[in-house]
């Protein structure tokens, strides 16, 4: 059963104005209380959502009450019930991220219950603690609150999963591993997914650290073998998304439907597509008979997103909380959604205006070329140009197929080695320049915020200033402007020594950090979440187990039910079950 | 095909490897390199793909296309280009 047409409760709370409760003189809806609805959760307005609307449901409506309160807008209601399903259409039409919903005389006369609604699939995506999904479908009155569609628990004995030890020294580590091995080498393949993630259970994980990625049979073997790290030093962790040339046919679809954040922000961030959302998943999951190829703008672009953004919100899932981010071309968007520059909603609208002003374009390419980009200046012509500096040796050109394609002969026959780049728009070449022009006129209506976290930026090459994200100019020009990637990584490398995390699919960003000086030199350090080639469903869960390992054999401390879900979640028979089942609402759902 | 009898040693492709990355540093390729993934080197196919066509001018040879994809280390790339030719001993 998909989330995404849900909505979910993520907070709630009782307000009580009155002096007095004894008093019962029914609460009035006024410009005061509507400044308390924006602050009941304890945050400060400027931290809530650009899109925050809030919907006040009380039969009586002060005078002083305006359609727009502090910069967010006010909608009223007759009854909380009618708050809450307004809520319910406001924020799955788009116009609003989350809802401050006030019913007024709830559940006493004088007694205000405040609740935070978002959409369902981004509220598991972004973590928060759902109290429960709205079910708009009942009769008139209070919409109840259902639990969150759940789904049985998978737990195949044949796939891989994690096991993670630590001492307090390094002959607690080896104690450890000796009570850690008879367990596995005596255990019941059906019992291995239930085996606890990390031992000593109940304690803090110690500064020795090992991890083993296995499925049953290898287990015991793989433990024994692992080699434990002190993690004195533990490097804070940057995360990376990688842009066009990085997509292939059915990228990172072994965590889909295995893993419920991934899940929930693929569908959240395809949901934001409409239709073609529906279109884009289908040929993602389905490449054999997929309508539109994926190296199709049309299709890169979009999933590339949704991927990227939900690999991203895995990680943090696992309690990882990356101090900076850093996106390649198109990936500059999902680092901005994380940085909190803009909403998953309205980088989602970006990037379709991207596609639909890129499709426009005559026909054109990207190149990889290893050389530098002094060397290739002389090669450049009308309509071609640098469209990445990635590494030292590693530079795209981009522009029409023709002039393209002539630059190519060229380069070829001085003895350069080409690559085309699997993409059908020329990105970052002088050709995209009317693209640029017509997008602009989107981005001027969405609320671009500056960064609240370190986002470096391709095109600066350098931090992201907070008047460049606030430009809609800016992001315009990016699908015109050269990507500074080398810059950006120098920056980033030179400000921090710390753990590069690929965000994406293949591994194109690792290797230019593999090749950059920190990397090389052991003082920062870069790993991948995802394999460097298309390879099995299982290959892809593989790998994101051995970046959980990384993780915490660098001292990170996971959340091991989180990350343990890789291994015990699947959602392969919702949709036989969905709509069969009504269970109760558990208890722990009604406490607010 | 080769064309060439002159057998590619490890040292030559490192050398060769540590020449086409440009890198004045000098990336780490002294430790247990020959079956190290490219990729964990921090070559892609298109570093990787350089230095297959600095080796054909090198020594001579010609090296299929697939090399890249099939040869995932420097061990594998070596029994690639060596294989299909008269030992040099």
């Amino acid at each position: 059963m998909s989330l995404t047409s849900h909505s979910a409760v993520v907070r709630r709370l009782i307000v009580s104005p009155g002096p007095a409760p004894q008093e019962q003189t029914p609460v009035v809806a006024s410009a005061t209380a509507v400044s308390a609805v924006l602050r009941a959760f304890g945050r400060s307005p400027e931290e809530l959502p650009a899109r925050t609307v809030v919907l006040i449901g009380s039969a009586v409506v002060g005078p002083g009450l305006r359609a727009e309160h502090e910069g967010f807008a006010v909608m009223t209601a007759a009854t909380p019930g009618i708050a809450l399903r307004r809520a319910h259409h406001e924020l799955h039409e788009g116009t609003a991220d989350l809802a401050l919903v006030a019913g007024f005389g709830e559940p006493d006369a004088h007694t205000i219950t405040v609740y935070a609604v978002k959409r369902a699939a981004e509220a598991v995506a972004d973590g928060d603690a759902v109290l429960g999904v709205l079910d708009v479908t009942s009769p008139a009155g209070t919409p109840p609150l259902r639990p969150v569609p759940q789904t049985p628990r998978g737990t195949d004995p044949d796939r891989h999963r994690l096991i993670l030890w630590s001492g307090r020294t390094t002959d607690d580590e080896v104690r450890v591993r000796g009570e850690l091995l008879p367990m596995l080498s005596g255990l019941h393949r059906e019992a291995y997914p239930a085996l606890p993630t990390a031992v000593p259970c109940g304690t803090p994980p110690g500064p020795v650290r090992a991890a083993a990625v296995a499925v049953s049979a290898l287990a015991a073997r793989t433990v024994h073998q692992a080699r434990a790290v002190d993690v004195s030093r533990s490097r804070p962790v940057v995360l990376l998304f990688p842009g066009q040339g990085s997509q292939h046919a059915g990228m990172a679809a072994g965590l889909y439907r295995r893993e419920p954040v991934f899940t929930a922000a693929v569908d959240a961030a395809l949901a934001h597509m409409g239709e073609e959302g529906s279109r884009v998943r289908a040929d993602w999951l389905n490449p054999q008979s997929a309508a539109i190829g994926i190296d199709d703008v049309r299709r890169a672009q979009p999933l590339l997103f949704a991927i990227d953004y939900a690999l991203g919100r895995m990680i943090l899932s696992w309690g990882v909380r990356p101090t900076a981010f850093l996106g390649h071309s198109a990936g500059e968007l999902v680092a901005a959604t994380f940085a909190g520059v803009v909403s998953l909603r309205d980088a989602v609208a970006m990037v379709q205006a991207r596609v639909r002003e890129a499709v426009k374009i005559p026909a054109g390419g990207m190149l990889a070329v290893a050389a530098s980009e002094e060397r290739l200046r002389p090669y450049l012509t009308d309509g071609v140009g640098i469209a990445a500096v990635n590494a030292n040796q590693q530079v795209m050109l981009a522009g029409s197929d023709r002039p393209l394609g002539e630059v190519a002969d060229r380069l070829r026959a001085d003895g350069l080695t080409v690559v085309t780049v699997p993409a059908t728009s020329p990105f970052h070449s002088p050709a995209m320049a009317p693209a640029s022009d017509a997008i602009e006129t989107d981005y001027r209506d969405i609320p671009l915020r500056e960064p609240k976290l370190p986002l470096y930026s391709g095109y600066t090459g350098t931090l992201m200033s907070p008047e460049a994200a606030r430009s809609p100019r800016f992001w315009a020009d990016q699908i015109t402007d050269t990507v500074h990637f080398r810059n950006a990584l120098d920056e980033l490398l030179a400000a921090d020594d710390v753990l590069l995390v690929e965000a994406g699919p293949r591994q194109t960003l690792t290797a230019f950090a593999r090749r950059h000086r920190s990397v090389r030199l052991g003082a920062g350090a870069v790993c991948p979440l995802l394999p460097a080639r298309p390879g099995t469903q299982e290959a892809d869960r593989q790998s994101v187990l051995n970046a959980a390992a990384r993780l915490w054999t660098e001292g990170h401390d996971l959340d091991l039910n989180a990350v343990a879900r890789l291994w015990t979640w699947s959602d392969d028979d919702a949709s036989a079950a969905a709509g069969t089942r009504t269970p109760p609402i558990p208890a722990k759902a009604l406490v607010a | 095909m080769t064309t060439s009898t002159a057998t590619v040693t490890l040292a030559d492709l490192t050398r060769m490897l540590r020449e086409s990355a440009g890198e004045e540093e000098g990336i780490d390729l002294d430790g247990d390199v020959i079956d190290t993934p490219f990729i964990e080197l921090g070559y892609d196919s298109l570093a990787l793909l350089q230095v297959i066509g600095e080796i054909q001018r090198e020594f001579g040879i010609s090296i299929p296309d697939d090399a890249v994809v099939d040869a995932e280390t420097p061990g594998a790339l070596l029994a690639l280009i060596n294989s299909g030719r008269t030992p040099a001993a």
